[in-house]
């Protein structure tokens, strides 16, 4: 029961942690998602050059890791003049790492939405950009929400990472108890365990958006 | 002791890339704390008995103690930033904290890319074993055919591999690093002869000290940006104060129980 008083004892200060890392998550999911739908937008437009740079940033940062794009948000652009606090870097670079994979996740399902629709809505005298908002996007969403998902989760778990940038988040305020109690494994898995709670809560979520976005005949 | 780890050179790799070199700052660093009223002290914030949260949550150890004084010298106030050691130096280059104090050992490499302060921790590496293991290994030559495990990023990873014929064991962290040998999975541990007696001592662990390891001295110094010669001579100075009237010593002894502000004599 000695791990038991331990853990009971540490929760104040992995609480904080974890409320560090529900921000960073939750913030660079909103900015995420916004930025992912520009970069599908621009994607999939009939634009080479739109096409191309959205091409080019998902590929980069797709293709590099998250450690370095943190370190270079961080501690490179003070160089170039740009001096970011911790927390602006961390959300900046989660959401711009996430909005790759989002935005891949929302190409597919667009484009997995029939040309006949766009046709029909073309034919309706709808512009590119109506067709998209009232047409595609709403049924792409329903497809893409399941992947979604899944760059979602990741997410909560990447943010383990802004400790890097000096922010004492949940893993790294775990850390800290370790170093001083010399008792990793209780530790570690209580940390575990908070980012599954977490994970569940975001899945949950979904389960609803799925739900509502159901098409009344689907069972 | 201390420590460069892989995760760090990837990254210091990659913040180089987008760096132009040559930094804008013109003021000398002095001038700039003494304007703010601050010094921008980083550490770990994992690291006891040096710098570590206790009880309350607090920034406690030796190093606290000892950058609390050197502010005070320096007639500023100390502000912590805790930071991993992968991202410490980084951090410093990019100017996002003025000095590092948490055990950085002086090296001929380090001294390329920062300034040291004089050293204020004379220390060296020295072997932990098992209670019960009878076995006395005198210096690494002895533990050659034998598993030694180090904490990944410590200068003693570099220490150990003098002697291609150790298996060498790279642990996370000091913690799991001496599990594993009261487990009896490694035959040694090699950690600072200062944080021998508090690991013993906290880690509730069958452990014992081993042998000091002949060439294994550091000297530990507290490093700033390159080009200030003023802040330099200023922290300097504070340190050689702090040597003359016993505030070092008096520090070392509350935390170690032993003056570590001199070379040791054996």
């Amino acid at each position: 029961m000695e791990a038991l008083d331990l853990v009971i004892h540490t929760l104040p200060a992995m609480a904080k942690g974890a409320a560090l890392t529900l921000k960073f998550a939750v913030s660079s999911m909103v900015f995420g998602l916004m930025a992912g739908l520009v970069i599908a937008i621009m994607r999939i437009s009939h634009n080479r050059l739109a096409a191309g740079v959205a091409q080019g940033y998902v590929s980069l940062m797709r293709g590099t890791p998250l450690l370095v794009q943190m370190f270079v948000v961080y501690y490179g652009f003070p160089d170039l003049g740009i001096s970011l606090d911790p927390t602006t870097a961390g959300i900046f670079t989660l959401t711009i790492n996430a909005a790759a994979y989002l935005s891949e996740s929302m190409r597919g399902a667009i484009l997995g939405i029939g040309r006949g629709q766009w046709a029909a809505a073309h034919s309706l005298g709808l512009t590119h950009l109506q067709t998209l908002r009232h047409v595609v996007c709403p049924q792409a969403l329903r497809l893409a929400v399941p992947s979604l998902g899944n760059t979602l989760i990741s997410l909560i778990k990447d943010t383990s990472l802004v400790s890097v940038i000096t922010v004492t988040e949940l893993l790294r305020s775990t850390q800290e108890v370790i170093a001083a109690t010399f008792q990793p494994l209780p530790l570690y898995l209580t940390a575990a365990a908070i980012y599954w709670l977490l994970s569940t809560v975001l899945t949950r979520l979904q389960v609803r958006v799925e739900t509502r976005l159901a098409l009344p005949s689907v069972h | 002791m201390k420590r460069f780890n892989p995760k760090f050179k990837q990254g210091l790799a990659a913040a180089l890339l987008c760096v132009a070199a040559t930094s804008s700052h013109a003021a000398d660093l002095l001038d700039t704390v003494k304007q703010a009223g601050v010094l921008r002290i980083a550490l770990e914030g994992t690291y006891p008995p040096f710098d570590y949260r206790n009880g309350e949550g607090q920034l406690d150890g030796f190093d606290v103690d000892v950058a609390k004084a050197v502010a005070a010298r320096l007639g500023v106030k100390p502000q912590f930033v805790t930071t991993e050691w992968s991202g410490i130096i980084a951090g410093l280059q990019a100017g996002k904290f003025d000095v590092i104090v948490n055990q950085v050992a002086i090296t001929p490499a380090r001294r390329q890319a920062l300034d040291f302060s004089q050293p204020y921790v004379y220390s060296s590496a020295q072997l932990l074993q098992r209670e019960n293991d009878s076995r006395a290994f005198k210096s690494l030559d002895d533990l050659k055919g034998k598993k030694v495990g180090v904490t990944m990023g410590s200068n003693y990873v570099d220490l150990v591999k003098t002697v291609p014929a150790i298996d060498l064991q790279v642990y996370p962290g000091t913690p799991e690093n001496l599990r594993d040998l009261a487990a009896g999975r490694i035959d040694a541990a090699v950690n600072d002869r200062l944080m021998l007696g508090y690991l013993i001592r906290n880690s509730h662990l069958p452990l014992r000290p081993g042998s000091v390891v002949p060439g294994g001295d550091d000297q530990m110094g507290i490093p700033f940006r390159k080009g200030n010669p003023k802040f330099a001579k200023a922290i300097d100075d504070a340190i050689e104060s702090m040597k003359q009237d016993g505030t070092l010593k008096k520090i070392s002894m509350q935390w170690f129980g032993a003056d570590t502000s001199k070379p040791v004599t054996q």
